[in-house]
Parts: structure tokens; sequence; C-alpha cells
């Protein structure tokens, strides 16, 4: 394994973010709930997510994801979200525990297993996160970490940046490229482009685009 | 003894004004985003208190200090447990509370 992969431990996935808890940043509040599609291009394919989640309480999250591609529905993801957060003057940070399953929704038989680790914060100026994975015999992590931009009356623009690291059966492959999140009251868009910076895998090829919207309630 | 008078009546006096509906702001921990401002303002608007004809339906967070402030309605009564509670189920750590007493206040706070 080379260097810059090997101090960050990985394997395989279907899906280029299978792992991650869906909207991260919100909905944080008691009986909240949203849903979001993201359009995701990669690997000459081109994939649509449905996607949804509902918070019991800042504490605990319900998530499910369900890809599709070519007109065939792929293995739903099913997750629940615990964090643990902490509020300090004008710096909130979450540690958040997630397992998961993935289900054979897309026509096989096989079950897979998941854990993922993060880490968030943000202030007034700056977001974060750390996420470490496990799903099936896929380990990986991903890192986004940049600027915020609100402009005091319910809007707010994130420019991150995103680092994604992977490692499978099939090899290893670490992506990197720029994320754009518009917040506007509960509307959220993602956009994000990553291209690849290092590729030893035989199953990725080339770079990444993805388009997300979302809301939540 | 004139000034007994005096004190009984002042008192009178202030007993007897009816409590007017007054603005709070809450110093919240935390609140650093404009998703965070959404849930919060979210859960308050639902307290029976809060006037929606003032602020932005009753509820103004300012993230650049990490304050919420909130309008009550003329015959409503402040339930700060039930505030706080409305907070903390937004997602955010209550700190303290201060009355504006009117609106020229709200403007030197602010």
């Amino acid at each position: 394994m080379k260097p810059i992969l090997a101090v960050l431990l990985f394997t395989l996935a279907s899906n280029l973010y299978a792992h991650q808890p869906v909207m991260d940043m919100a909905p944080r509040w008691n009986n909240g709930y949203g849903v979001q599609t993201r359009i995701e291009h990669a690997n000459s394919e081109t994939t649509t997510w449905l996607e949804g989640v509902y918070t019991f309480k800042p504490s605990l999250r319900m998530t499910l994801k369900v890809p599709q591609s070519n007109g065939e529905i792929g293995d739903a993801i099913f997750a629940m979200p615990i964090k643990r957060y902490k509020n300090a003057g004008a710096f909130t940070s979450n540690w958040g525990l997630t397992p998961s399953v993935r289900m054979p929704t897309g026509g096989g038989s096989k079950w897979d297993a998941g854990l993922s680790l993060s880490y968030s914060s943000e202030s007034r100026k700056v977001y974060q996160l750390y996420d470490l994975y496990t799903l099936g015999d896929t380990t990986g992590v991903d890192i986004n970490f940049g600027l915020v931009h609100a402009d005091g009356k319910g809007s707010s623009w994130f420019t991150l940046w995103d680092i994604t690291a992977k490692d499978s059966d099939s090899g290893q492959h670490l992506l990197s490229g720029p994320v754009l999140v518009y917040f506007k009251r509960n509307l959220i868009l993602r956009a994000e482009y990553k291209f690849s910076a290092y590729d030893d895998d035989s199953q990725w090829d080339g770079d990444y685009f993805g388009f997300g919207v979302g809301l939540v309630y | 003894m004139f000034n007994k008078t005096i004190a009984i009546a002042l008192l009178y006096a202030l007993l007897s004004t009816p409590l007017l509906a007054q603005n709070y702001v809450v110093n919240v921990n935390g609140i650093v985003c404009e998703f965070c401002a959404y849930g919060v303002g979210k859960k308050i608007r639902k307290l029976p208190f809060i006037d929606p004809s003032q602020y932005d339906q009753g509820v103004k967070v300012d993230i650049e200090n990490q304050r919420v402030f909130v309008a009550l309605r003329e015959d409503a009564l402040l339930d700060k447990s039930a505030l706080f509670k409305a907070i903390e189920s937004g997602g955010y750590d209550p700190i303290d509370i201060q009355e504006i007493p009117n609106k020229e206040s709200v403007e030197v706070i602010e």
C-alpha cells in the first residue's frame, strides 16, 4: 500500500459515498426529517441516490439511502447515526458513531454491515468533517474542510475541500477536489468535483462529479 | 408620615401596573450557522407566547454573537423553562436570558 493511503485504512464499496450519514449538518433538531437526492457521475455511470433522514433527537438519527442506476434499484443502506454534540460559545462539534447495514434490494442476497466513526466541527468561519468508515469489505476515509460564509439573513455558503480515500479488494484510490454547499433556510444544495489523485483500483476510472438537493423540516 | 404615604403610593402604582409584554434575548452556546438558526427558530415559533408579528415570525437569531431574540405576545408571560427546552430540542444549549424593555433597547443591544 502506498504511504499516502497507508495512513488511512481502507477497502471496497460499490458506491463512493455509500457509508456517509445523510446530511451530516441537518436536521439536528428533535423530530426533524429531511429528504435529499444526489446525482453522482463516476466510472462512466450516473447514479441517483434517494435519501431520507429522521432525527429522533440531536443524539440519534435514522437514515435510508437508495441508489438507482440505469433504471434499476441498487442496494439500499440503512444507518443509525449516534452523535454526541458539544456546544461552546461560537463553536459546535460532534463525534458520531454510525452502525449501518447494506441490504440486497438490488437483487442480490448479500447483507453487509458497516460502521463509521466521525468528527465534525463548525465555527462562524470554518467547517471540518473527518469520517473513518468500513462497510462490507471496504474501509475508507473522507475529509471535508473549508470556509463558511453566512449572510446573517438565513443563507450560507460552504466552500470546502474534500479528500476521499478508499481501499478495497480491487485496489486503492484517492480523490480530491472542491465542494460547494449552499443553505437557504431548509434548502440544501451541494455540488462537488473530485479528480483522481491516485488510482490503483481496477474498478475505478477517472474523476467524480456530484450534485445534490435536499429539504429538511 | 409623608414619605411613608409616598412609598405606599409608589408600591401600589408599581403592583397595579400590568406586566407589559417584553422581548428577550437568550445567549446560546454553539449557534453559529444558518441551519442551526433554522432549527432553533422552528422550535421556538411553536411556543404559544411568541408574537409572530415581530422579528422573523417572532424569532431572530444572531449567529454572529450566538444570541436568540424572542418577541412575546402582548397578553403573554414568558415561560423560561419552555423557551430553554425549545432551544435544547433545536440542538443547542441556552446559557442565560435578558429582558429587552422596548424597541429602542433592541436597537442598542443589536
